[in-house]
């Protein structure tokens, strides 16, 4: 059975034309090569398998000698389990850098698919391949066992059919996020320069159901692909976007809520879950999101240190709660956040990354405030989140009790083997922040920042900025550097659509989730261990970094230079990872699962 | 005809008399904004780091810079107040040179709005402003409507020795973006 389901880059010829098929991790480039970074995955064979609730993906690359048009088609066979085909064309980026080409965007496409080499719209010179990315959907009722597909290319006057089969594993992917990933993005400016069509004003876009949509349709794709979203709705001086916040009105005594109508427009639909009532994932409430609060917001910062400060926080605050309790929002974790820094002259305290011990006295007061607007035993669930680097050591005793959401740097956690379960035992939730690998790198890299959480048994992990993709990621690419979804506007879609990277990263979260249903039955180190190994030839104790002298010493003193020199995690894990490595985990995993143990 | 449109601009937003509303403000901030103080804001060491490079730190002046609260909450309420001399949107920003060859400037505070005629997002000091070397030598405000839908007055502050040692950028615009900076 298992040789069925191993495919060996099948390429039936017919007349210089052909199909092929490649495992997720080989992106190949334009001409019916392979990408650099993956060259390691040449003859790669493609494994087919995966659990229930969850998906396999493949690549299907049609190549043409010659310019001419051609007709893709990809179907299941009966009995197929319910299971559901989607084709993606694999967007090929310029790259003036390295001057090559990397696939990255996936523009949807209906099956069958007609279109012709070159690739007009992709405007490539003496392009001979065209990538496809198919992702398969099993429902969580498919039965187990082998379904049998078949990919058929029309070319140059003739048909070529290409078979393959794939194995439906026994067990569902767990619905839980292990771990959580969270994308992260600012205000809501940029989805006017994506969207905004031409004429149209800025007031009747910003007001329109299309702005509202767009932002929900931002959390339905992340949220499809296993992750979260977070749009931080204020600017380091406090100034707070309209749809981000309830208006106010009022000063001291007689501050409060005046008007709540763009905030439920835009956080009703997340909140109770029916933003994601059509996805495969089912309706659910978001888990997190951002509260407006800030030193401006809802207090202003003129009464600062005077009781009127106190008194427009509380009372706004306590109405937020109510609010929030009437609605039945009580599924989700709003975050009492602070992202300003000083050196953007606002405040005169490090809201994000203190560095400077007086800072954390700003904390404290705020954790004292919102203490005083959340009643005890209130079902709305508030966090107080902090994002720390230079001084979580300081700061993991000074807010101890206080802080009860870490969000923290991978490269000086890396420092602190004691702290995940010191903070989990406290009941905190620890995330680490991180930004995308870009395209450039081996596909595979996409993968440490997930399995970095799982070694690490954290909660999960932040990546910056992930919907900016750069002036013009289509034909002068930075490597897409922060972004993992792209504007649809291009293609006529009025939504984000997804990369081959987002893809890669939700395959392994599933992995991941699956993984998770073995950690009762096996010790958990043993189980780090063999996922180790096979990644990239390491042992758990590898994955930190041993304490330098330099953590001993006041954080206000060290650089980022002095951090770099002690920090070599990436250059020991991650400086020689093949395009393979996550398969071999996701093979073991599997192997776990079919030997039932 | 541009000066007329922009000036009927206004009028839907801050008055026909906006200049000559932030003109009242700045004077009274000239009064109010007490120049030793605001000379105690930024930290000494932070001073020190300000002009620092380091080609593999570029974060090393940022990382560093740091202020002495008291001195920066009271100035910061103060500016806080002049804003609200006007029932428009407007910020008061306080901006202070930085002794070097050729001179620099820094945005020392700004506010909620987000307006600054002069500042680059995000930049911890800047070449001097030629407006604002005028400020700081002759002690007499200016007022600037030479950018389209802003307004801006630039004011000196005086220290105890009657020195100028600052200046405050009282400023407002037509048709602000709510979302602009919102990041």
């Amino acid at each position: 059975m298992r040789t069925a389901l191993v495919v060996l880059f099948t390429m039936p010829c017919l007349a210089g034309a052909a199909l092929e098929m490649l495992p997720e991790y080989a992106r190949p480039d334009p001409f019916g090569g392979l990408v650099a970074p993956d060259q390691g995955a040449r003859n790669a064979p493609v494994v087919l398998r995966g659990a229930r609730g969850g998906w396999i993906s493949l690549q299907f690359v049609v190549k043409l000698p010659e310019p001419g048009p051609y007709r893709l088609d990809v179907r299941l066979k009966a009995p197929d389990g319910g299971i559901q085909v989607e084709l993606f064309r694999e967007w090929f980026h310029w790259v003036p850098r390295q001057k090559r080409y990397y696939p990255d965007a996936l523009v949807p496409v209906s099956l069958p698919v007609s279109s012709r080499l070159p690739e007009p719209d992709n405007r490539i010179e003496k392009q001979t391949a065209q990538a496809y990315w198919a992702d398969l959907w099993i429902p969580k009722n498919a039965p187990a066992g082998v379904v049998r597909g078949e990919a058929r290319l029309e070319a140059q006057g003739r048909t070529e059919r290409l078979p393959f089969e794939l194995e439906v594993l026994p067990v569902a992917i767990p619905e839980e996020e292990i771990p959580t990933i969270d994308h992260n993005s600012y205000g809501s400016s940029w989805l006017a320069n994506f969207y905004k069509e031409p004429g149209e004003s800025d007031q009747e876009f910003f007001s329109s159901d299309r702005f509202f949509e767009l932002i929900h349709a931002h959390h339905r794709i992340f949220y499809e692909h296993r992750g979260v979203f977070h749009q931080l709705g204020y600017g380091h001086g406090g100034k707070v976007g309209p749809e981000f916040a309830p208006a106010l009105t009022g000063s001291g005594r007689t501050r409060r809520v005046a008007d709540w109508m763009l905030f439920d427009r835009h956080y009703g639909p997340l909140l109770d879950g029916s933003a994601f009532a059509n996805t495969r994932r089912g309706r659910r409430p978001i888990r997190f999101v951002y509260l407006p609060i800030n030193p401006e917001w809802p207090a202003s910062f003129l009464w600062w240190g005077e009781p009127g400060y106190e008194t427009e926080f509380v009372n706004v605050v306590s109405e937020m709660e109510r609010h929030f309790r009437a609605k039945g929002w009580t599924q989700t974790y709003f975050e009492l956040f602070f992202n300003h820094k000083k050196r953007y002259k606002a405040f005169p305290w490090d809201g994000d990354e203190a560095r400077f011990p007086e800072d954390d006295d700003y904390f404290a007061e705020y954790h004292r405030l919102l203490q005083r607007a959340v009643p005890a035993g209130s079902p709305v669930r508030f966090l107080f989140r902090n994002d720390a680097s230079w001084a979580m050591e300081r700061q993991f005793k000074t807010l101890a009790g206080k802080v009860n959401f870490w969000v923290l740097s991978r490269s000086i956690l890396s420092w602190y083997d004691y702290a995940p379960k010191m903070l989990k035992e406290r009941g905190d939730i620890v995330w680490f922040y991180s930004g995308p690998p870009p395209v450039t790198e081996v596909s595979s890299a996409v993968t440490k920042f997930p399995l970095t959480a799982w070694m690490w048994g954290i909660d999960g992990y932040i990546h910056w900025l992930t919907v900016s993709p750069g002036d013009d990621p289509w034909f002068a690419f930075t490597g897409g550097d922060t972004a993992l979804v792209y504007p649809g506007a291009r293609f006529g879609i009025r939504a984000p659509i997804p990369s081959i990277r987002l893809k890669l990263q939700r395959n392994c979260v599933q992995d991941l989730a699956l993984l998770e249903r073995f950690a009762g039955r096996r010790p958990r180190e043993e189980l780090r261990s063999e996922v180790a190994a096979r990644y990239n030839r390491s042992q758990p104790g590898d994955w930190w970094t041993r304490r330098p002298r330099l953590a001993d010493t006041p954080p206000y003193e060290w650089s980022n230079t002095d951090i770099d020199e002690v920090t070599d995690l990436d250059e020991r894990l991650f400086a020689r990872l093949d395009a393979a490595a996550w398969q071999r985990v996701r093979d073991w995993v599997h192997e776990l699962v079919k030997e039932g143990r | 005809m541009k000066p007329l449109v922009f000036i009927l601009a206004f009028a839907a937003a801050g008055g026909a008399d906006t200049p000559s509303r932030l003109e009242e403000v700045a004077r009274i901030a000239s009064v109010m904004v007490d120049g030793d103080v605001a000379k105690r804001i930024v930290t000494e060491r932070a001073m020190r780091y300000m002009l620092k490079q380091d080609p593999r730190d570029p974060y090393l002046a940022s990382d560093n810079y740091d202020v002495n609260h008291e001195a920066f909450i009271q100035t910061k309420k103060t500016l806080m107040r002049l804003a609200r001399l006007v029932d428009f949107p407007s910020d008061v920003n306080l901006w202070m040179p930085i002794p070097t060859d050729p001179p620099r400037i820094h945005l020392v505070i700004r506010n909620v709005n987000e307006f600054s005629r002069f500042w680059r997002w995000g930049a911890l000091h800047q070449e001097m402003f030629p407006e604002m070397k005028q400020v700081l030598a002759t002690g007499k405000p200016l007022t600037l409507t030479d950018r389209p839908g802003w307004v801006a007055v630039l004011a000196p502050v005086y220290d105890s020795r009657g020195d100028v040692v600052g200046l405050v950028e009282v400023v407002s615009r037509m048709n602000p973006d709510p979302r602009e900076n919102v990041k």
